[in-house]
């Protein structure tokens, strides 16, 4: 796909993701039944759930895009990893926004050691390690090398993390509200989740597109000050 | 190509590319090189002398283009052709608490040299550290680390030689020394790329001689019959022509 | 490193109560928290002596295979980390009076599969600090997050064995973390040969 493609289809999906949060957001206030435990504060879960599940899918991306580079060395592999991880950051984050906000409500503490909280927490100091790793070499070239290691490793973890910190949940129960399971669910709150899931992944990649764009501009600048030169 | 002798040929690298993002380190570069002879590199610093150097070495991959070695591809997957190359860099690659007899039995026994201790002593012999076989690396002055690190970069008996400014910071006797042994590397088997931004030393063994400016060869030839002075005067020359 | 780890010992004893705390239950986490500052210690000096000389550029360019280069560092590592492991071990005992009785054992056994994964990442990520200008000021922020898992197995599978529960009671979790090293030192050798490349 050309650069300007890219940024095509990066403004087409962005702005679809855009729509889609819009309609998310009317149907998290005005369309969803209130869940019966938590209330009305049980609503930031179509927002934080989704935000989760993008982060992952940043990793799981970043690390096959990082695998495939240090196979065939191809730069644009490597972009593609970059952009994914930085998109994941920044939903990695929103979890961690909403999650306190939301415990803070429905458990009276602003942290707490859930399991899918520490995994976020810890995918987000993943993603900060492959930032920082990749800007603190000289050579690009060996800086792109190491974060492709810290991707691949990193979501290699993510597995025994998850495992881990459930397994430490359950000897440490905690007076844990009702959480809604996936076929528990009553129908409006799975649509509107699956909705958000959906919304999410589309700016997600609307994103990712925009930044792939950017950095494809950048290789091209750098490639025209090297035949210049 | 200037230069080419009819022996086999041994270093082969076309298409040289090497960046640091922006910058350009290795520029479009071919060489190729037979058996027997003796390149000299010449260049300002930042020339990207070193890093073609790193390039023929194996110890660093080209951004594109290829390096072959008595014709196999120098592959990273593969070790064979590591057999092949030798190098002596500004640094020693030895290490400090180690004798100078550890150091190369070290790196003998990771080249899997059979005959070492042999081999080992004739080395020592050669470079004249043979009474200084058992000190500590770190006890010994920078010119006999560099004849320490001669007799490691040669160990093994590598087809091709390269050299990273072996000369800088050596004292009289050490020059002598590597001088001496250089010169018996030209026994006709022997490959060697030395790179310099002296020149005064190593310019007159060389059979070939090539300024390196911004990466690329700007001049190729050779000493033949020419004066050292002349060749100074040309060297400002191509370097400020370029610049 | 022996004395960094009786040391902390001492330092441990001063900072908790052992009045109203067990010794045997706060003893378990202190010990593994010991065991990875003390091996992030030993593991960001992995290439030091080869930083010297550029000795490292040396060994990369024999003939010597780029697994078994990372596989050497590794034993180096292990046996550096696990013999500190044990004297942690031995040390914790005696400041904090705690009796292994038949579970020595396994405890020992526990502690060899921890160091391995520990020394499994952390060589890898060494290899990595090393390369950068921020050196083993980079290694805490890349290990520290990977750790997790085997902390949570580790104590998880010490703690019971401490208090003289039976092995079996804790298997899972020794599997996991054996299941941790073994990724970690099959992922590593295969892609400590991207670290050290050029």
């Amino acid at each position: 796909m050309t650069t300007a493609g890219m940024r095509r289809g990066g403004v087409v999906l962005t702005v679809l993701g855009l729509v889609g949060l819009i309609a998310l957001y009317w149907m998290c206030f005005f369309w969803v039944s209130t869940e019966v435990n938590q209330g009305v504060v049980q609503r930031i879960f179509y927002v934080h759930v989704p935000a989760a599940w993008t982060s992952f899918l940043a990793i799981g991306f970043a690390a096959l895009a990082s695998g495939m580079y240090l196979w065939l060395r191809d730069d644009r592999l490597d972009r593609a990893a970059l952009c994914a991880i930085e998109g994941g950051l920044v939903f990695a984050t929103l979890v961690l926004t909403t999650g306190p906000l939301w415990g803070k409500i429905a458990w009276g503490t602003y942290w707490t050691w859930e399991p899918r909280l520490t995994l976020t927490l810890l995918l987000w100091f993943i993603f900060v390690g492959y930032i920082m790793v990749r800007n603190s070499t000289e050579d690009p070239d060996k800086g792109k090398r190491f974060a492709a290691v810290v991707a691949i490793i990193g979501a290699m973890d993510i597995p025994f993390i998850h495992l881990s910190v459930v397994w430490f949940r359950s000897l440490h129960p905690e007076p844990v509200v009702a959480k809604p399971d996936g076929p528990t669910l009553p129908g409006d709150m799975l649509v509107t989740l699956l909705f958000g899931v959906l919304v999410f992944s589309l700016l997600f990649f609307g994103l990712f597109l925009f930044r792939y764009a950017v950095e494809a501009l950048r290789a091209e600048a750098d490639l025209r000050a090297r035949s210049t030169a | 190509m200037i230069g080419v002798s009819s022996g086999r040929l041994v270093l082969e690298a076309k298409g040289l590319h090497r960046n640091y993002g922006s910058i350009v380190a290795v520029g479009a570069l071919d060489l190729s090189m037979s058996e027997g002879e003796f390149l000299t590199i010449v260049g300002p610093n930042g020339a990207g002398k070193s890093t073609l150097l790193s390039i023929l070495s194996g110890a660093m991959r080209p951004t594109t283009g290829s390096v072959r070695v008595c014709g196999e591809e120098l592959d990273f997957a593969r070790y064979e052709w590591r057999h092949r190359i030798g190098m002596l860099s500004h640094q020693g690659f030895l290490y400090d608490r180690m004798t100078v007899e550890e150091n190369l039995s070290f790196y003998g026994k990771l080249f899997g040299i059979s005959d070492l201790e042999d081999r080992i002593a004739s080395r020592l012999r050669r470079v004249g550290l043979s009474e200084r076989a058992r000190s500590e690396v770190r006890k010994l002055s920078h010119g006999m680390r560099q004849r320490a690190s001669l007799a490691r970069a040669l160990l093994h008996d590598p087809d091709v030689v390269l050299l990273d400014e072996p000369y800088s910071g050596l004292d009289p006797a050490a020059a002598v020394v590597l001088r001496d042994v250089l010169e018996e590397l030209k026994d006709g088997r022997r490959t060697v790329v030395m790179v310099t931004h002296n020149l005064r030393e190593g310019l007159e063994m060389a059979t070939r001689i090539a300024i390196q400016v911004g990466g690329r060869f700007e001049w190729e030839g050779s000493l033949k019959g020419a004066l050292w002075k002349d060749f100074e005067s040309h060297y400002h020359s191509v370097v400020e022509g370029r610049v | 490193m022996c004395a960094f780890a009786v040391l902390t010992g001492v330092l441990f004893n001063f900072s908790i109560d052992t009045t109203t705390v067990r010794p045997n239950e706060v003893a378990t986490g202190l010990i593994w928290m010991t065991l990875i500052f003390g091996g992030l210690l030993g593991v960001g000096r992995t290439f030091h002596l080869e930083s010297q000389d550029g000795a490292l550029q040396g060994i990369l360019m024999s003939p010597a295979p780029k697994d078994a280069i990372f596989l050497g560092k590794l034993i180096a590592n292990f046996v550096l980390l696990y013999v500190v492991s044990l004297l942690v071990l031995g040390v914790f005992g005696l400041f904090f009076g705690i009796d292994l009785g038949r579970n020595f054992g396994w405890v020992v056994f526990v502690l060899a599969i921890g160091s391995l994964g520990f020394v499994a990442v952390g060589t890898l990520f060494a290899a990595v600090a090393a390369g950068t200008h921020l050196r083993e000021t980079l290694l805490p922020v890349l290990v520290f997050p990977l750790m997790v898992p085997m902390v949570i197995y580790g104590v998880g599978a010490m703690m019971p064995l401490v208090s003289g529960r039976p092995f079996t009671e804790v298997e899972g979790n020794v599997r996991m973390l054996g299941a941790f090293a073994l990724a970690g030192v099959a992922a590593g050798a295969v892609l400590f040969r991207y670290v050290v490349e050029d």
